[in-house]
């Protein structure tokens, strides 16, 4: 009885970091602690989930904008990169910025961007064509929640607006 | 698209900002070459990620090179120390050859 009651301490105490009960300070896991802690405890992963890509500009944005490679395919807990690219096809240098969408809605909060190119303005001069990197990692808790059962593709859509011309 | 759709209008989930920011981008095309390369193994191997790790290694890379990118262990981003494991591979492929 006791043991038990004991061991329930820092239960309750993970339980609280990851979750915020409590009014504790919420302190979500970064990705690089996720990957250290499933390296250390050796999860593997199975399943291969097809990541796919969508690009979309608004209206009045002068820029081609499209995914470089069709997909990826990726277990969940391995780092992976894909590339989109830009190109300002008109005749004045333009800044845009851009953001994201990741679908199915209940598997993007498994889906985890380390580094991007969005949220930030990106300018490009007239005809300048670049690539745009993503780095991601989709949680290997995907692979064990029974939500996912059902989820084999992962579509991550970016749209760019422009913010000015120069 | 209409203004709903825009940054946070979706209902659920807001966009996260990626963990470690924004890529420069690499307006000098420094790493286009090491870009290819991950892009044609992607093609070759029914664009699957394992297959291609050692080029998408390389470009992230490149990038910390050309300060593109904050340096960083590889395997803190989840590149292991494959060349080891490779060699391993390779020897018992060879040992068991060499058996039968």
């Amino acid at each position: 009885m006791v043991g038990g009651s004991y061991a329930a301490v820092p239960l309750y105490r993970r339980f609280c970091q990851a979750t915020g009960y409590g009014g504790t300070i919420q302190r979500r896991e970064s990705v690089e602690e996720k990957i250290a802690r499933h390296a250390k405890d050796g999860t593997v992963t199975e399943r291969e989930i097809a990541v796919q890509f969508n690009a979309d500009v608004a209206d009045g944005m002068p820029w081609k904008f499209t995914p470089t490679q069709r997909e990826v395919r990726v277990k969940p807990g391995e780092s992976a990169l894909a590339f989109y690219t830009a190109e300002n096809r008109s005749s004045t240098p333009i800044t845009g910025v851009s953001t994201y969408n990741v679908t199915p809605m209940k598997a993007a909060v498994y889906f985890n961007k380390i580094q991007c190119f969005c949220f930030e303005e990106q300018r490009l001069l007239p005809g300048e064509q670049i690539d745009m990197p993503v780095f991601f990692y989709i949680d290997p808790e995907f692979e064990t929640d029974p939500r996912m059962d059902d989820i084999n593709n992962i579509i991550l859509s970016y749209t760019f607006f422009k913010v000015s011309e120069d | 698209m209409s203004a709903g759709g825009a940054f946070g209008g979706n209902r659920g989930l807001r966009p996260v900002p990626p963990e470690k920011g924004v890529f420069p981008l690499d307006h000098l095309h420094q790493c286009d070459l090491e870009k290819k390369d991950y892009l044609n193994c992607l093609k070759s191997s029914g664009h699957q990620s394992e297959k291609c790790r050692q080029f998408s290694k390389k470009y992230l890379e490149c990038r910390m090179e050309k300060n593109l990118m904050a340096r960083q262990d590889m395997s803190e981003l989840g590149f292991r120390k494959e060349t080891e494991t490779n060699g391993e591979t390779s020897e018992e492929k060879n040992s068991k050859r060499i058996e039968v």
